[in-house]
């Protein structure tokens, strides 16, 4: 049985729906489709934390998952912690128009089409994750994600 | 308008306060003070680049943090925002003993309820400077 | 944080340390409470400042090991209430200090880190401690489990029970908190419901409640005595809990009764960090 965690961090970004569409992926991933233990950490933790936060990809092989090509979950990984072992630009999975929107951001405001970004986007957290961890189909559930974990 | 009042929230992905001070801050830009505020993603604060500075540096901000460890609030801080007031969910939550408000993926009933409450509160800070 | 202390920097001029340690004085003062001892003038002409240094505690800020401005306090004969080492504090936080003699954007941000530290830190400290003795000096022990750090004193005079409550025995009282296991299975930590003041509590009899969105946990006391303080800061700000349990979450003070024979059933540090961990293991599998 695989022992490898594969770390998740997202952008979430509050301006775009890409970024909705980025939490909305990882949680998916993170609630539904664990293949391996994952874990997830508040990417503005890695200032507003201590060690143990801008440790994070260094303990973890991390995925960032970024709702534009702003990266901003890949840059500030790779600035605070250490490298990323991939990366998911939304914008390229949904398109930039989509990506871009700034009239839907509310989950309220989400249509099933949203949803299905939102799966497809999961989809590719999850390919990636097989390529780092081609032994993933471990089974192994994870409590908690976050900062303390819900 | 170009002095809007920047509303920040933490991007906490791992517990539900970090959703419902995403979800009240996107209802106070969206809907309550639409012409008086405007959001800033906070994971573009973490990268420290300068266009995101200019963005908030010397402007009046309100930081909206699902936690005690107070990412919005410092990083804005750290950046160059003037905060004028934190705002803590778990102030409000606490109010509320014995209810559950979903999960960090999408707030039930109750988390809609106390959002708006949050979303109030920001809004009557905001209607006070401007 | 508590204001008006008296706070001398070491003012080190030729290392990025010193830059740091001036800058974190000149904050500390903006709000005027607080005042600056500038050690150059201090070293040559104490009178100006010995009405401050007798007046107010003394905050200590040294910018590296040399420790400059705490040498400087020793000579002077004062006591140090509270100190923060710049160089530690970088290394803490994984920021790298350069070279150089003016203020980057590391050197803001870890101003602005010690700042937050400081204020959140402060805040914590309850009056009421005013009057017992605990000293805090832990040495931890730590384990970790996936991404979660669990930390365990391993101070002779902290001992455990089996329920996941510490007692850090002083004479004859004793403090008495959660341990991490606690706190972070609970996650955040939304209420506290104390101990009475007065309460005469047995050895694992109930000393209190703490209560998140998960769960209600009552804390099973590890020795038995009088409630003779609380932690009256956790009445606002149960999250200190979560923070840190050993020190500024702590929950209450007790008189102790009959310690000698609650001590046989209690466990030491050893012993505890086996037990937690195998509980953490068991619960996350």
């Amino acid at each position: 049985m695989s022992e490898l965690k594969i770390g998740l961090i997202s952008c979430s970004g509050e301006e775009c729906l890409g970024g909705t569409i980025s939490r909305l992926a990882t949680r998916k991933v993170l609630e539904e489709l664990k293949l391996v233990e994952t874990v997830t950490l508040c990417l503005p933790l890695y200032l507003a934390g201590g060690r143990e936060e801008r440790n994070f990809a260094k303990v973890f092989p991390t995925i960032s998952v970024d709702g534009c090509d702003k990266l901003c979950a890949k840059r500030s990984t790779e600035k605070y912690s250490g490298k990323i072992s991939g990366f998911i630009d939304v914008s390229k999975i949904i398109g930039n128009e989509n990506a871009l929107n700034t009239k839907i951001v509310r989950n309220k405001d989400l249509k099933s089409e949203h949803f299905q970004m939102a799966d497809e986007v999961a989809g590719e957290i999850v390919k990636m994750i097989g390529s780092i961890s081609p032994d993933s189909y471990s089974g192994k559930s994870f409590r908690g994600c976050g900062c303390g974990g819900d | 308008m170009d002095r809007k009042v920047k509303v920040i929230p933490c991007s906490g992905i791992g517990k539900v306060y970090g959703l419902m001070a995403r979800e009240a801050v996107l209802k106070t830009v969206f809907e309550l003070c639409p012409e008086k505020s405007e959001t800033v993603c906070l994971a573009y604060i973490v990268t420290g680049d300068k266009e995101v500075k200019e963005k908030i540096e010397g402007f009046d901000c309100i930081t909206v943090d699902g936690c005690p460890k107070m990412c919005a609030a410092k990083n804005v801080s750290i950046t160059g925002g003037k905060v004028i007031e934190e705002i803590k969910v778990l102030d409000t939550v606490k109010e509320h003993k014995g209810k559950k408000f979903g999960s960090p993926t999408q707030l039930n009933s109750d988390g809609e309820a106390v959002i708006s409450e949050i979303a109030e509160k920001i809004a009557k800070t905001i209607n006070k400077i401007i | 944080m508590v204001e008006n202390y008296a706070i001398l920097p070491c003012n080190g001029l030729d290392k990025c340390a010193g830059v740091i340690s001036r800058e974190l004085a000149i904050k500390l003062c903006k709000n005027g409470k607080n005042e600056i001892i500038c050690p150059v003038y201090y070293r040559v002409a104490e009178a100006k400042y010995n009405k401050i240094a007798g007046e107010r505690p003394l905050f200590v800020i040294d910018g590296c090991q040399t420790r400059c401005a705490s040498k400087l306090a020793a000579e002077k004969n004062l006591k140090i209430s509270k100190k923060v080492t710049v160089t530690e504090e970088a290394k803490n936080q994984n920021i790298e200090l350069k070279n150089n003699l003016t203020l980057q954007e590391n050197e803001n941000a870890l101003v602005e880190i010690i700042l937050n530290g400081l204020n959140n830190t402060e805040d914590g400290v309850p009056q009421s401690s005013a009057e017992t003795s605990f000293v805090i000096n832990f040495e931890y022990e730590t384990f970790q489990h996936g991404k979660f750090i669990f930390r365990v004193p391993k101070n002779p005079e902290v001992y455990f029970n089996e329920n996941d409550c510490w007692a850090y025995v002083n004479g004859n009282r004793a403090r008495i908190g959660v341990t991490d296991f606690v706190q972070q299975n609970l996650s955040d930590i939304l209420y506290f419901t104390p101990p009475g003041i007065g309460e005469e509590i047995d050895q694992f009899g109930e000393a209190g409640e703490i209560e998140s969105s998960k769960s209600v946990f009552e804390l099973i006391s590890p020795v038995s005595g009088k409630v003779i303080s609380i932690n009256e800061t956790l009445l606002q700000q149960p999250e200190l809990i979560n923070e840190n349990p050993y020190e500024l979450g702590w929950i209450a003070e007790i008189e102790l009764t009959g310690f000698e024979g609650d001590k046989e059933l209690l466990l030491g540090f050893e012993k505890y960090f086996e037990i937690m961990k195998r509980k953490v293991e068991d619960l996350n599998g």
